[in-house]
């Protein structure tokens, strides 16, 4: 029953993803401008995060089929608790793919909200201390962020109302009055709007919630979580960066975002150096990549936001795929524990071999995706004379990947220890089909944007990078 | 009667650094929650839109009626202390707490000129109630002290709303409250669990997820 509906829930997200595919053709591509009563509106950068978010529920759908599967063997859930992740999961999903649709400020806040409220359940999931200990500090961290984002945004409204009379929170009417609004309302709530957003995205030093919360959530989920959910709120920031520097200029912005950007790479590098728990390792590597997008924002020349944006889908699928190894790993040795875990790559072979190309990917090296964001990056802080970003950027990158490679090498070689419960009898090392094909699928992206970037991709990420440039 | 309503928001706000126990903090939350239902009340008196009587009565409803009942029904049912736990004994808070009044007056100074002295003292109180919020969620023990600063937050921010001329728009006020309601009845389960689970509420001793 679970299993079945599990592929049942992988064909449906198999058909969104097509569906995203399409729109992010005709819209990305197009570099179209659609609007529907004024509430919804989608253009290159929404079709563009629709598309990330489709691709990466799509692969959480496939690989939980065998997860869910095996989480009800190993007796950590009921089958009745299985059939609520699938509920869960699917409202996460759809929270998640209605943030970029919304043009209502106000409903894009309460979609946002919506996301943690629903996946505060996909945390504290098993009911464990621990979980429910990251699920309480989930929700009231975030809330707390999200309450003063809120405050940002009624600060925008007054802006628009006190200037032109308008009584909207639409993100196209106040963009198209931004040249009108009083700058020094709208920097301060601007800056409401970055912490606000920036704590549920991610950014240092807000991101606290985020290791607690990334590792005792269902892994299909924690993938979900690194590759999307930070994402829309990064989104966020976005749209109200557009106007801020339409209204203030740009400076005052990519500043903050650059701050921000550099702050959460530090704060990453350090905790990455000294992590003992598998699962908030790719936490903090989280961090630095939301970091390097982040900086990316701040650096705003072309190349650099081509990047920024590239970065977001490379990281997503690459943090997926890793997240997706490390619950295979957390169900057969029962910890995250980095100390307890050694041996993958003989205990589990193909897991093993995709979490070693994983850890290739995340570090950024060639050919995979994430060498050519970040080469994009690094390039760009160098090109727009940021000389001490881009060497900064450099020495932390370089630090991040040397302490990935030392705790990853120490995972995956040496003698398997299979320790603690549940016994690994009832755990079985084979991959199923559905594992199969979410590695596949992710390294198809991996791999193939590393090599090449299609010109529908490269005309719709450069239509996005125009909205940002407010061009 | 908008000064009034004010000042009386002051009051309660200041006053709840001082609270120790879980019922009086509620009984805070419901009258600084009815000063504001009595604002917006005033607001749609005054510009005579049928919206923002809605919205007062929502407002009335779910903040001094519900909310304040619902987290009667569960301090009975988890059968904990009325201590809230302070972290900062009452002066220090009550010091504390004024130190946040001038920064949040300093802060409405900044966002509104000075001849719109009504929406600048709305804007101060808005700050002073948001930040009193915060401190109570940091300064106070019990899992329900952080849930109760969160919704002052919030009372804060919907104050705020008020000096936008003709208030928020009216869905998104309506897909506020939905989202205000979903997520007490998803903190108060929680809540629960933490009870069930750690077989206490005291969120100083959640500290298993360190590094």
């Amino acid at each position: 029953m679970v299993k079945r509906l599990g592929i049942l829930n992988a064909v449906a997200h198999f058909i969104l993803w097509l569906l995203a595919l399409y729109f992010f053709v005709k819209v990305g591509a197009g570099n179209l401008k659609l609007s529907f009563c004024g509430f919804f509106y989608a253009d290159a950068l929404s079709a563009f995060l629709i598309f990330t978010t489709a691709t990466i529920s799509f692969a959480a759908a496939l690989f939980s089929i065998s997860f869910i599967t095996t989480d009800l063997v190993l007796r950590k859930i009921s089958e009745r608790k299985a059939l609520f992740y699938y509920l869960l999961f699917n409202l996460f999903a759809a929270a998640m793919f209605f943030v970029p649709l919304i043009n209502n400020l106000g409903c894009l806040w309460v979609a946002i909200e919506l996301t943690t409220l629903i996946s505060s359940f996909l945390v504290g999931f098993y009911n464990t201390r621990h979980s429910v200990e990251a699920a309480w500090k989930y929700l009231i961290i975030c809330s707390v962020g999200i309450t003063l984002a809120l405050f940002g945004v009624i600060l925008f409204t007054f802006a628009l109302s006190s200037a032109t009379g308008i009584k909207s929170l639409n993100w196209t009417e106040l963009l198209a009055a931004a040249k009108m609004l009083d700058p020094t309302i709208i920097r301060v709530a601007f800056i409401f709007i970055l912490v606000g957003f920036g704590t549920k995205a991610g950014l240092a030093p807000m991101h606290t919630w985020l290791p607690d919360a990334h590792s005792q959530a269902v892994s299909p989920v924690s993938a979900m979580l690194s590759g999307v959910l930070l994402k829309c709120s990064l989104y966020a920031i976005l749209r109200y960066g557009v106007v801020v520097a339409d209204c203030c200029g740009a400076s005052f912005y990519t500043n903050l975002m650059l701050v921000f950007g550099l702050l959460s790479l530090t704060i990453a590098c350090v905790f990455i150096i000294t992590q003992r728990d598998l699962k908030r390792l790719l936490a903090y590597s989280s961090i630095e990549h939301l970091g390097l997008i982040a900086v990316g924002v701040g650096l705003n020349s072309p190349l650099a936001l081509f990047g920024a944006l590239l970065h977001l889908f490379n990281h997503a699928v690459s943090k997926a795929l890793m997240f997706f190894c490390a619950g295979r790993v957390a169900q057969a040795y029962g910890t995250h524990d980095l100390g307890k875990i050694s041996g993958v790559s003989r205990a589990l072979p193909v897991t093993g071999l995709v979490m070693l190309a994983g850890v290739f990917a995340l570090i950024g090296f060639p050919p995979c995706s994430i060498f050519i964001s970040e080469f994009y990056l690094v390039s760009s802080a160098f090109l727009c004379g940021n000389y001490w970003v881009g060497a900064l950027l450099l020495g932390l990158l370089a630090v991040i990947g040397g302490a990935l490679l030392y705790h990853f090498g120490k995972v995956l070689f040496g003698k398997p220890t299979i320790v603690g419960n549940p016994p690994q009898q009832e755990f079985s090392p084979a991959e199923s089909g559905g594992n199969w094909l979410a590695y596949g699928f992710l390294l198809f992206f991996i791999l193939g944007l590393g090599i090449f970037i299609p010109a529908i991709l490269q005309q719709s990420l450069n239509a996005a990078v125009s909205i940002l440039r407010g061009e | 009667m908008n000064w009034l309503c004010l000042f009386a928001i002051l009051l309660i706000t200041a006053e709840t650094a001082l609270v120790s126990r879980f019922p009086a903090l509620l009984r805070n939350f419901r009258y600084q929650s009815f000063c504001l239902a009595l604002l917006v009340f005033l607001a749609a008196y005054r510009e005579g839109g049928v919206s923002l009587y809605i919205i007062a009565f929502l407002l009335f409803s779910l903040k001094v009626l519900l909310i304040p009942y619902l987290f009667d029904v569960l301090i009975k049912r988890i059968g904990s202390s009325d201590h809230l736990g302070l972290f900062l004994n009452a002066q220090v808070s009550l010091f504390l707490v004024f130190v946040l009044g001038l920064v949040a007056w300093f802060f409405s100074g900044l966002v509104v000129a000075p001849p719109a002295y009504l929406e600048q003292l709305t804007l101060g109180v808005a700050c002073f109630v948001m930040l009193t919020g915060v401190f109570l969620m940091v300064s106070r023990i019990k899992a329900l002290a952080q849930v109760i600063g969160l919704l002052m937050t919030e009372n804060g921010v919907f104050l705020a709303a008020t000096i936008i001329p003709g208030g928020m728009p009216f869905f998104v006020e309506i897909t506020l409250f939905f989202d205000i309601l979903i997520s007490v009845m998803i903190f108060g389960l929680f809540i629960y669990r933490i009870n069930a689970i750690f077989t206490h509420i005291d969120v100083s001793k959640l500290s298993g997820l360190r590094g």
